[in-house]
């Protein structure tokens, strides 16, 4: 299996400035590789502040590196230029996790889900059209959506029309964002299930980011734990839940409340500054 | 899963018109505003006299059959020429609002979008202009560049581009953060059409209420400029020069300043009204 | 132990554009001292209105109508005046929110802002209520409280801050506490911190704690007993451990298939329940039991006539005409995922 995406060393540092002119450095990412073959669906968690949405906005060139290289299929894309980026961008798309502030509320649906490959260019209406109605159905959506407006739609709906979007240029790569975040979950469920079927239909590749182990467990094959803007462990993810060998895995895993897990005694409640 | 399919919709207008109707106070000004473009509009049709056919036998004569709304100095039909300053006041405010919003919309897009060098420059004039009471300022301009409607207006204009700029680049700094305009980013959407589609339109509402606030402000500053002497010039029926001239016969003659003080009062709140109520006419979250 | 709130037949109903919209229907519960009930539920169901309703914080500027009745120590708030709601609110019932942020003022120091309320409810001088305030973060395990004290509000993390919001809550010693999602915002970590400061506070203080939650696990760990709600009706309540074991409610058996498990992957072919169809706008006039649209076990009965409480064979209350058949079919219906 060759490597679709690769990410070596990947560094990303804030620099803010105080009231008096005082640099401050925050290294949001630091260091980070990591490698993604063709079909798999990887994992990435980890706690707010780990880095795990920087990385996704570095992918996918929102925000520009501080060092360290992006490959796709053994291409540097790190430094390209927009205009070299932008029949690349067709492979690499994402969802982000707010449905609401995620589609513009001045467009209409078809508009919406149009939009990427109207960018692209070199296809007719007609075209862009029946790929929309494809797309919304197999997101379980009915073609009268096309005509109506974001508000007139659920969150799980208007997630469900963001992968629609997500997937209008036949992406090889989908980078999810906390998707279900903000989903109530019965309506996760749904969206977890469509994004199962999604990838074996459409032989997609994954990098799914969220703060909840057991959605990550539930969707990826390989699981990434980040933490400080480093990756703490990485491997399949029946063996990092079963078997983790860092302690921060642990705590982690520790930490999430399920139904029927006992209440823990904490050995140290206490928080300090 | 279940959705219906979207009924069939009204049409865009006939909602329009719904949220209009629900508001009683917005559809008054609808009416008032509407009432004044007609009849400036038509006012060679409705005028029952030239606006400036002088009968100097009939001069100053009270309100009466033949002249509604009295005659002035000059024994002109004040009514007449009310109905034709309708179409002055209107353009004037029409033109000045559209040219300082284009030009501060595009000033604030690219402001706020590029930020860096363009934003601090656009916003040192910005703030500049608008360290001036905007009255003086455009007072100062029109005495620059000498009397006249013309020059009022280009003054006027460029006091009021800086307020659709800070409007506008603030809009965008906001929009600019929204998801969906970082997704557009990554469809790889150039930066015109970033602007153009995705966030000049969810700046509208705010805008057009400027805007329309806007007409009104700009009828008003129109008018007071006439008044003192440096916009339009007698014998233009401009209702600000009007009263100007009026204010000699102001307390024996009250309906020569009454007249075109109220055509101003009343089309001023018209466009008040329709800017309080603009909000939920654009907004499509209002729509059903 | 005798509850110290008992809310019986409770239903609320909100102003909107156009009359009156059900929020609330004939909801039942009880809260003993020392114990925490939890609420947990969908949006949209209910379970923040009905803590709501008790403090009569509520949405409708007045005109909003409660029916039932909710006593609390022993007297009937739906009687008591805005006035009295006010000094029952600060003393013997307090809240925390899911963003504390939002209740404390950034301009002034932690400090500041907890000694100003000692001060005007206590009549004591700034240095004593210093020592109190700092006594108070203590008891909420934050170290160097003393320097806690001194900090803004945007210089302390969300788990910092949430646990200076209970220290504040509960710094009047109130009978009863109301968590609104006090975690939901937190990190992993930092919540079982914040679940543990709750329940420690619950059982040493002897406080009565209502725990409002959309998250099964959180409600199942470190609740004693709970109320399922949904659109604006108690589906199943009892005790914590009876209804996680032995759901029994059709529309708790769903809720607990569709959250995702370790054991469950995709990968091994596991699929989540996904529960058909949306919740009902509460607008909706419904003559039946209102999960009866999305229910698989529905019947004619389901559609007529809602349901009354029933004694289920573990000890706890469900509200379903099918329950039994609903039982039986165990997991039929509902898929895999369900025996987890």
């Amino acid at each position: 299996m060759s490597a679709l995406l690769e990410i070596e060393n990947l560094t990303k540092t804030f620099r803010t400035r105080g009231f008096f002119g005082k640099v401050k450095e925050v290294h949001a990412l630091n260091g980070v590789s990591l490698t993604i073959h063709k079909g798999e669906s990887i994992g990435i968690v980890g706690e707010s502040g780990c880095g795990k949405s920087t990385l996704a906005n570095l992918i996918v060139r929102l925000e520009e590196p501080t060092s360290g290289t992006i490959r796709l299929d053994g291409k540097d894309i790190t430094h390209l230029k927009e205009e070299e980026l932008r029949p690349l961008r067709r492979r690499i798309q994402i969802v982000f996790q707010d449905p609401y502030s995620s589609l513009s509320p001045r467009m209409t649906i078809g508009q919406i889900v149009a939009e990427p490959m109207r960018v692209l260019g070199g296809h007719s209406e007609a075209e862009i059209r029946e790929r929309a109605e494809t797309l919304l159905h197999m997101v379980g959506l009915q073609p009268g959506a096309l005509a109506r407006y974001p508000h007139e739609f659920s969150g799980g709906q208007r997630q469900r029309i963001s992968i629609a979007r997500a997937l209008m240029t036949e992406p090889e790569i989908l980078i999810l964002d906390e998707p279900t975040s903000a989903l109530d979950v019965s309506v996760q469920a749904q969206v977890l299930n469509i994004l199962t079927d999604l990838r074996e239909k459409l032989h997609l590749t994954y990098l799914f980011i969220s703060h909840n182990l057991a959605v990550v467990k539930y969707i990826s094959d390989q699981t990434v734990v980040m933490r400080r803007g480093e990756v703490v462990e990485m491997g399949p993810s029946d063996r990092i839940l079963t078997a983790p060998s860092e302690k921060y895995t642990r705590e982690l895993i520790e930490a999430v409340p399920m139904i029927g897990k006992p209440f823990r005694l904490l050995e140290d409640p206490a928080e300090s500054l | 899963m279940n959705e219906t399919a979207a009924a069939v919709r009204p049409s865009r207008w006939k909602e329009i018109w719904e949220i209009a109707l629900r508001n009683k106070l917005t559809l008054t000004g609808f009416i008032i505003v509407g009432l004044v473009v007609l009849v400036g509009l038509l006012a060679p049709v409705l005028a029952p006299y030239d606006p400036n056919l002088m009968d100097i036998p009939a001069r100053l004569q009270g309100p009466s059959s033949a002249h509604p709304f009295g005659t002035d100095e000059m024994g002109r039909d004040i009514l007449s020429r009310v109905m034709y300053g309708a179409r002055i006041s209107i353009a004037v405010g029409v033109i000045i609002v559209a040219v300082s919003a284009a030009i501060g919309v595009v000033l604030g897009s690219l402001s706020g979008y590029f930020g860096g060098k363009i934003d601090q420059a656009v916003m040192a004039v910005t703030d500049m202009i608008l360290a001036f009471p905007s009255m003086v300022l455009a007072l100062a301009l029109t005495a620059a560049m000498g009397p006249g409607l013309l020059n009022t207006m280009l003054a006027v204009i460029i006091v009021r581009i800086p307020m659709y700029t800070r409007l506008m680049r603030g809009q965008v700094l906001v929009q600019k953060e929204q998801q969906y305009v970082r997704a557009a980013r990554t469809f790889g959407e150039k930066p015109f059409w970033i602007v153009a589609r995705h966030i000049v339109p969810n700046c509208l509402t705010p805008l057009m209420v400027q805007m329309t606030l806007g007409i009104g402000d700009a009828i008003l500053i129109a008018s007071s400029m006439s008044f003192i002497g440096l916009g339009a010039q007698p014998p233009t029926p401009e209702w600000g020069a009007m009263i100007s001239t009026a204010r000699v016969y102001a307390i024996d003659q009250w309906w020569y300043a009454a007249f075109p003080g109220l055509s101003i009062l009343i089309t001023i709140m018209g466009f008040n009204l329709i800017g309080d109520g603009i909000r939920d006419i654009l907004d499509p979250r209002s729509r059903k | 132990m005798e509850p110290i709130l008992s809310i019986r037949h409770l239903s609320l109903s909100l102003p909107v554009k156009k009359g009156m919209v059900s929020i609330l229907h004939d909801v039942s519960l009880d809260v003993a001292p020392g114990q925490i009930l939890g609420l947990v539920g969908e949006s949209g169901s209910g379970k923040s209105m009905t803590a709501f309703a008790v403090t009569r914080l509520l949405p409708g500027g007045g005109r909003e109508k409660i029916g039932g009745s909710i006593r609390f120590c022993g007297e009937e708030l739906t009687e008591k005046s805005e006035k009295e709601m006010q000094a029952i609110r600060g003393r013997d019932i307090s809240m925390i929110f899911q963003e504390p942020m939002t209740c404390l003022n950034p301009v002034f120091t932690i400090g500041r802002q907890m000694t100003d309320v000692l001060m005007t409810h206590q009549k004591i001088s700034r240095s004593e209520a210093m020592k109190k305030a700092e006594d108070m973060l203590t008891s909420v395990h934050i170290r160097q409280a003393a320097d806690v004290l001194r900090c803004y509000p945007y210089e302390l993390s969300g788990g910092m801050r949430q646990r200076v919001m209970i220290g504040i809550a509960l710094s009047c010693r109130p009978k009863l506490l109301i968590a609104d999602e006090p975690t939901t915002a937190l990190d992993v970590t930092v919540q079982a911190k914040i679940l543990y400061l709750v329940r420690e506070a619950c059982r040493r203080l002897g406080t009565a704690v209502i725990f409002i939650s959309h998250d099964l696990g959180v409600i199942s760990q470190i609740c004693d007993n709970v109320a399922v709600m949904y659109s604006g009706h108690i589906v199943e309540s009892g005790a914590a451990a009876d209804v996680f074991s032995q759901p029994e409610h059709p529309y708790t058996r769903a809720l607990m298939a569709a959250v995702p498990k370790f054991t469950v992957s995709a990968a091994a072919g596991d699929k989540l329940f996904a529960i058909p169809g949306i919740v009902p706008d509460p607008s909706e006039p419904m003559a039946g039991c209102r999960f009866a649209p999305r229910c698989p076990y529905a019947t004619e009965i389901c559609r007529t006539r809602p349901p009354a409480d029933t004694v289920t064979g573990s000890g706890h209350l469900v509200y379903c005409h099918n329950w039994e058949t609903a039982v039986s079919s165990a997991g039929n219906a509902w898929g895999k995922g369900d025996e987890a």
